[in-house]
C-alpha cells in the first residue's frame, strides 16, 4: 500500500522528499507501524516527536492505512 | 466576488491590516487600513475582523457623490472628496475608517490582498 | 532612519523630566535592538554597587529593528534591568502588540530611570508623553488593570501592566500585556514595581520609515505562501508548543514533581490535545504572525470562578502543571492565570512552587508555615493558597519570594540541592540528566538557566545524549544564534519550525534598513553582547566567572529514578569537563573569565578595561585565541 510522509526542517533531508518540496511517496506492507517504516527509511525514532495524521497527533505505534499523510515532527522548543 | 469573514478563525495577527496599508498607501502604517481587528477580551475572548460589507449607505449620504460603485465595491473619489466625514457617521457598521494623514476616509475597495496574506481561513474570496 | 521610530526617550521619575533625542544610527546598528540596546545601556549607565529593586537600577524597553515591519513575525519587544533574581544583567522579551505599537509612536527605546514618589503609568499617544497616577490602579491584579486601563483609555491602546505580585517586589514577577503574553523572566515586573511604575500604554499611529518597502512586501508574501504548506504549520497552528508534552514525557525531559523525576504519570490529562479538546476557546497570535501559536482558554473548576487566560503553553504545563504534580489541564490553566494575574512568571513560579511542594513532602514546610493549609502534589487549592501567599509575601511567601535559590538559601537544610535554578533563575521545562549540552547550556547562560538561550536537547539527541564531546561548540553556537532573535525581535519559531532560514530573516533586514548587514555581522554582534552581559556579571559579582555556572546537585548526581531515563544523571566530571571545554571554545580562560583578545574582536577593548581595572580580565592565551572560534558560525553536529 502507498502512504505519504511529510515533514520540514532537520527531518527534511532524511526523509527525501519526492512528490513536492515536503513530501515522500512510501511504499509498506499493510499493518506496518509507523516505527517500522520510519525505520525502514533509516530514520532514527528519536528524531520524530510525534505523527499528525488528519487533524490528530498519533504515537509512533500508528498502524497507517492506504493513502495516509502523515506529517512526523522534530521535537522543538516552546516559548 | 465578495470577502466572506470567518470571525472564529481570526487571531488577530494584523497581516491584513499591514498588507491594506502597504498597497493603498505604500506605508508601513496598519493604522491605514480599511480593515481592523476588534478584539474583546478578556471575556470572550473573539476577535472580528471589520470590514466595508458593500451595502452602499456611504454613497447614498455622501453629499458630493464622491463614492460610486467600480465592479463590486465602493469606492471613493478622492478629487470630489472633501473629506467631510458623513459617510464615516452614517456607516452601520463602522467600517468607514479614518486616519490623520489620510486625504480621506478608508475603504476597502475589495482588492483581496488581505485573503492571500490571512492564513487562518478566518478571510476568504468568495464569488 | 529606515526601519526605526527615530527617538530614544529617557524618563526620570522621580522628577518627572522626559528627555528625548534621536536614535543614533551607529548605536542602531551596532546593537540592532532590544536585548542588545539593552545591554550597552545598562553596561554603560548602571553602577556595579547599584540595588535592584534601588534608585539607581534602571528599566528599558526596547523593540528591534524588525518590530513593527513587515518582517515574518516582527512582534517583539524587550525588557531590561539589573536582575533583582541574579544580580545580573536581565532581559526578557514578549510578543504581542506593544513592541510594533511603540514603533509607530516613533520610539525605538523608553529608559525609566529613578523611583516615583507615587505610583504612575507611562501615557504615550505619538507625540504626546505623560506620566499619569496609577493610585487608582495600584494593588489590581495585570489582566484585571490591562480591561479596566483598555476601558479608560480605549481599545486601541496597547497596555503592558504588573500585578500586586511586582509592586511587593517578589524577584520573579513579570510584565504582562495582550491578556496573557509575558516579559516573563529575570523579575523585570520586580524592578518595574519598585519604580512604582505600574502600567505602560502606547497608542501608535504614524507610518515606519522602511528602505524597500516592495522588495520587503514582495520577500515576506512569498515567504507566507510557501510556509502556508509547510507540514509543521497545522500541528502548531492547532496546538501551539503544547504539542510537545507528550514527546517531552517519552523522551525523559519532562519534569515531575519539581524535577524529582522526568517521566510525569498522568501527562495525558495536561497535554496539547487535551487542551485543544477541552479549554480552547481561540487561537491568538502575535502582531505579523501567521503561525499562531497562542492558545486562549477558559479554566472550569467546580467551586472557583471560570476564568479566562492565553495559554498554558508547554513551559507552563511543565513546570505549573508536571512540576508541581497536576494531571487536569483545568487546574493547570487555572494556575496559568493566578500567576498571570497576581503577576508572575509561571515558569520561575511553578518551579519555586514544586520545590516548596518538595520541602512540603520533606517536613522542611509545614501546615504552620502556610497559615494552617497544606501544600500537595497536584492540588490546586493548595497552589492558589501558597501563591498568593507569595505574591503578598507574607509568611512563607516572604521566604519563597526570592526564587528557589534565595528560598534555600533561608530554608537550608539540604534544600539548595533540588532548587533547580541557575545564578538564581530557575530551569525551564526541560530536566536534562540524560541532556547534558541542554545542562550546560543553563549554567553558562548569562541571565540563569533560561532556554530562550539555548536549547539543546535534539543537538542532545543528536550527538548522544551521555556524552561530554561535542556539546560545548554547540551550545555556544545556539547561545548565539537564538538570543539572536530577541535582538532583531522577530519570533524564532518561523527559523525553528517552518524553515524560514536565518538568511532570510537578514535579508529582511537589509530591505528594511539599507544596511549591507550579513548573517556573520550579526552573529558577530551576538557574540559581543553575550560577551558584555557575562563581563557585566562578574564586575557585579566578582570572579571567577567558574564559580557561578554550577548546577543543583539532583541534575549532577541524583540518577532519574523512573521513566524513559531512568538511571541517566551527568556526573561533575561530565560537567566540568563540558566547562573547561567551553570556556576554551569562547576563548576564555579556565576561570570562565573574558579575556582581552576576544573583546577586542568584538570591538570592545573598553570591557577589557573595566574587567582588569576590577582584576577579573582571563589570562592570555599563549599562542592567541583558540582557532575553533573560527568555526562559530555554525557547528558541524547541527
Ligand atoms: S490576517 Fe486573518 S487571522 Fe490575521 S488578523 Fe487578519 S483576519 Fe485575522
Ligand atoms: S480587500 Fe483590499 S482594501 Fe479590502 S480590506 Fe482587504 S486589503 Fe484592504
Ligand atoms: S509563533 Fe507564537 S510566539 Fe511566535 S509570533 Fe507567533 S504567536 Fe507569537
Amino acid at each position: 500500500m502507498i502512504v505519504y510522509l511529510r515533514s520540514g526542517g532537520k527531518l527534511h533531508e532524511l526523509l527525501k522528499p519526492d512528490v513536492d518540496q515536503y513530501t515522500r511517496r512510501v511504499e509498506t506492507d499493510e499493518g506496518a507501524t509507523l516505527v517500522e517504516i520510519l525505520g525502514e527509511l533509516g530514520i532514527p525514532l528519536a528524531m520524530v516527536a510525534f505523527a499528525f495524521v488528519a487533524g490528530k497527533v498519533q504515537k509512533l505505534g500508528y498502524v497507517p492505512s492506504e493513502g495516509d499523510v502523515i506529517t512526523i515532527q522534530s521535537p522543538v522548543a516552546g516559548g | 466576488m465578495k470577502i466572506r469573514v470567518a470571525k472564529e478563525n481570526c487571531t488577530g495577527c494584523k497581516l491584513c491590516m499591514q498588507i491594506c496599508a502597504i498597497q493603498h498607501y505604500d506605508e508601513i502604517n496598519p493604522k491605514k487600513a480599511a480593515i481592523h481587528i476588534d478584539a474583546e477580551f478578556p471575556d470572550p475572548g473573539v476577535y472580528t475582523p471589520k470590514l466595508c460589507v458593500q451595502c452602499g449607505k456611504c454613497m447614498e449620504a455622501c453629499p458630493v457623490n464622491a463614492i460610486s460603485l467600480v465592479g463590486d465595491a465602493y469606492v471613493i473619489d478622492p478629487e470630489t472628496c472633501t473629506d467631510c466625514g458623513i459617510c464615516v457617521e452614517v456607516c452601520p457598521f463602522g467600517v468607514m475608517f479614518v486616519h490623520a494623514d489620510a486625504p480621506t476616509p478608508i475603504m476597502c475597495d475589495l482588492c483581496m490582498k488581505c485573503t492571500e496574506v490571512c492564513n487562518t481561513g478566518a478571510l476568504t474570496v468568495v464569488e | 532612519m529606515n526601519g526605526f521610530g527615530g527617538t530614544i526617550v529617557r524618563i526620570n521619575l522621580e522628577t518627572g523630566g522626559i528627555k528625548r533625542t534621536p536614535t543614533p544610527e551607529k548605536f542602531a546598528r551596532e546593537w540592532m535592538g532590544a536585548r542588545g540596546f539593552v545591554a550597552k545601556t545598562i553596561y554603560d549607565e548602571v553602577p556595579r554597587d547599584a540595588d535592584p529593586l534601588g534608585p539607581e537600577n534602571i528599566l528599558i524597553m526596547a523593540p528591534g529593528v524588525l518590530t513593527g515591519t513587515f518582517a515574518p513575525a516582527g512582534s517583539k519587544i524587550g525588557f531590561g534591568c539589573i536582575s533583582p533574581a541574579t544580580n545580573g544583567h536581565a532581559d526578557s522579551n514578549m510578543g504581542g502588540h506593544l513592541g510594533a505599537e511603540m514603533k509607530y509612536a516613533g520610539y525605538d527605546m523608553v529608559v525609566f530611570e529613578r523611583i516615583s514618589p507615587e505610583p504612575v503609568y507611562l501615557y504615550i499617544d505619538d507625540d504626546t508623553i505623560e506620566l499619569r497616577s496609577a493610585s487608582d490602579y495600584w494593588g489590581m491584579g495585570s489582566l484585571d488593570l490591562e480591561k479596566r486601563m483598555k476601558d479608560d483609555l480605549g481599545e486601541d491602546f496597547q497596555i503592558a501592566t504588573i500585578g500586586p505580585a511586582g509592586e511587593n517586589g517578589v524577584v520573579f514577577s513579570c510584565i504582562t500585556h495582550d491578556f496573557g503574553r509575558q516579559a516573563g523572566r529575570c523579575g523585570v515586573g520586580a524592578v518595574m514595581g519598585s519604580k512604582k511604575l505600574k502600567a505602560i500604554a502606547i497608542r501608535g499611529s504614524k507610518s515606519l520609515p522602511v528602505h524597500d518597502l516592495p522588495t520587503l512586501t514582495k520577500s515576506t508574501c512569498d515567504i507566507i505562501q510557501r510556509t502556508k504548506t509547510h507540514p509543521l504549520m497545522e500541528p502548531w497552528q492547532k496546538y501551539g508548543t503544547a504539542l510537545f508534552v507528550g514527546w517531552s514525557n517519552d523522551h525523559g525531559c519532562f519534569p515531575s514533581r519539581n524535577f524529582q523525576t522526568t517521566y510525569h504519570e498522568g501527562w495525558e490529562g495536561i497535554s496539547g490535545e487535551k487542551l485543544a479538546e477541552e479549554i480552547l476557546v481561540t487561537h491568538k497570535a502575535c502582531f505579523g504572525c501567521w503561525i499562531n501559536c497562542g492558545k486562549y482558554s477558559r479554566a472550569h473548576i467546580p467551586g472557583k470562578p471560570d476564568v479566562y487566560v492565553e495559554g498554558p503553553e508547554y513551559e507552563t504545563i511543565a513546570l505549573c502543571g508536571g512540576s508541581c504534580g497536576m494531571t487536569n489541564i483545568h487546574d493547570v490553566a487555572y494556575a496559568n492565570y493566578l500567576c498571570d494575574n497576581l503577576g508572575l512568571d509561571t515558569m520561575s513560579g511553578g518551579n519555586t512552587i514544586g520545590f516548596a511542594m518538595e520541602c512540603y513532602e520533606k517536613g522542611i514546610i509545614t501546615k504552620d508555615d502556610l497559615e494552617g493549609h497544606e501544600l500537595r502534589w497536584g492540588n490546586i487549592d493548595d497552589f492558589e493558597n501558597i501563591i498568593r501567599m507569595i505574591a503578598d509575601r507574607r509568611g512563607i511567601g516572604e521566604v519563597l519570594s526570592y526564587g528557589t535559590k534565595g528560598a534555600a538559601e533561608r530554608l537550608g537544610q539540604g534544600t539548595l540541592a533540588f532548587a533547580h535554578q541557575a545564578k538564581g533563575m530557575e530551569f525551564s521545562g526541560y530536566d536534562t540528566r540524560w541532556y547534558s549540552a541542554q545542562l550546560l547550556s543553563y549554567c553558562t547562560s548569562d541571565i540563569g538557566a533560561h532556554h530562550n538561550r539555548s536549547w539543546a536537547i535534539t543537538a542532545d539527541i543528536q550527538i548522544g545524549q551521555d556524552t561530554p564531546e561535542g556539546k560545548a561548540e554547540v551550545v555556544i553556537y545556539l547561545q548565539h544564534i537564538r538570543p539572536l532573535f530577541d535582538t532583531w525581535c522577530c519570533c524564532r519559531l518561523f527559523w525553528g519550525e517552518v524553515d524560514v532560514t536565518a538568511e532570510e530573516h537578514v535579508d529582511t533586514i537589509r530591505y528594511i534598513t539599507g544596511w549591507d548587514v550579513t548573517l556573520e555581522e550579526c552573529m558577530k554582534i551576538s557574540e559581543k553582547i553575550w560577551n558584555l552581559t557575562r563581563s557585566h556579571y562578574l564586575e557585579r559579582n566578582g570572579g571567577p566567572g567558574r564559580r557561578f555556572d554550577v548546577a543543583p546537585a539532583r541534575q549532577l548526581e541524583e540518577k532519574v529514578p523512573s521513566g524513559p531515563a531512568e538511571g541517566h544523571r551527568v556526573g561533575i566530571e561530565n560537567f566540568e569537563y563540558m566547562l573547561d571545554d567551553y570556556y576554551y571554545n569562547r576563548g576564555w580562560d579556565k576561570n570562565g573569565n573574558p579575556t582581552r583578545e576576544v573583546l577586542e574582536i568584538l570591538g570592545i577593548p573598553y570591557v577589557a578595561d573595566n574587567l582588569e581595572k576590577a582584576g577579573l580580565l582571563g589570562e592570555p592565551f599563549e599562542d592567541g585565541v583558540p582557532e575553533v572560534r573560527g568555526r562559530r558560525l555554525k557547528p558541524k553536529a547541527m
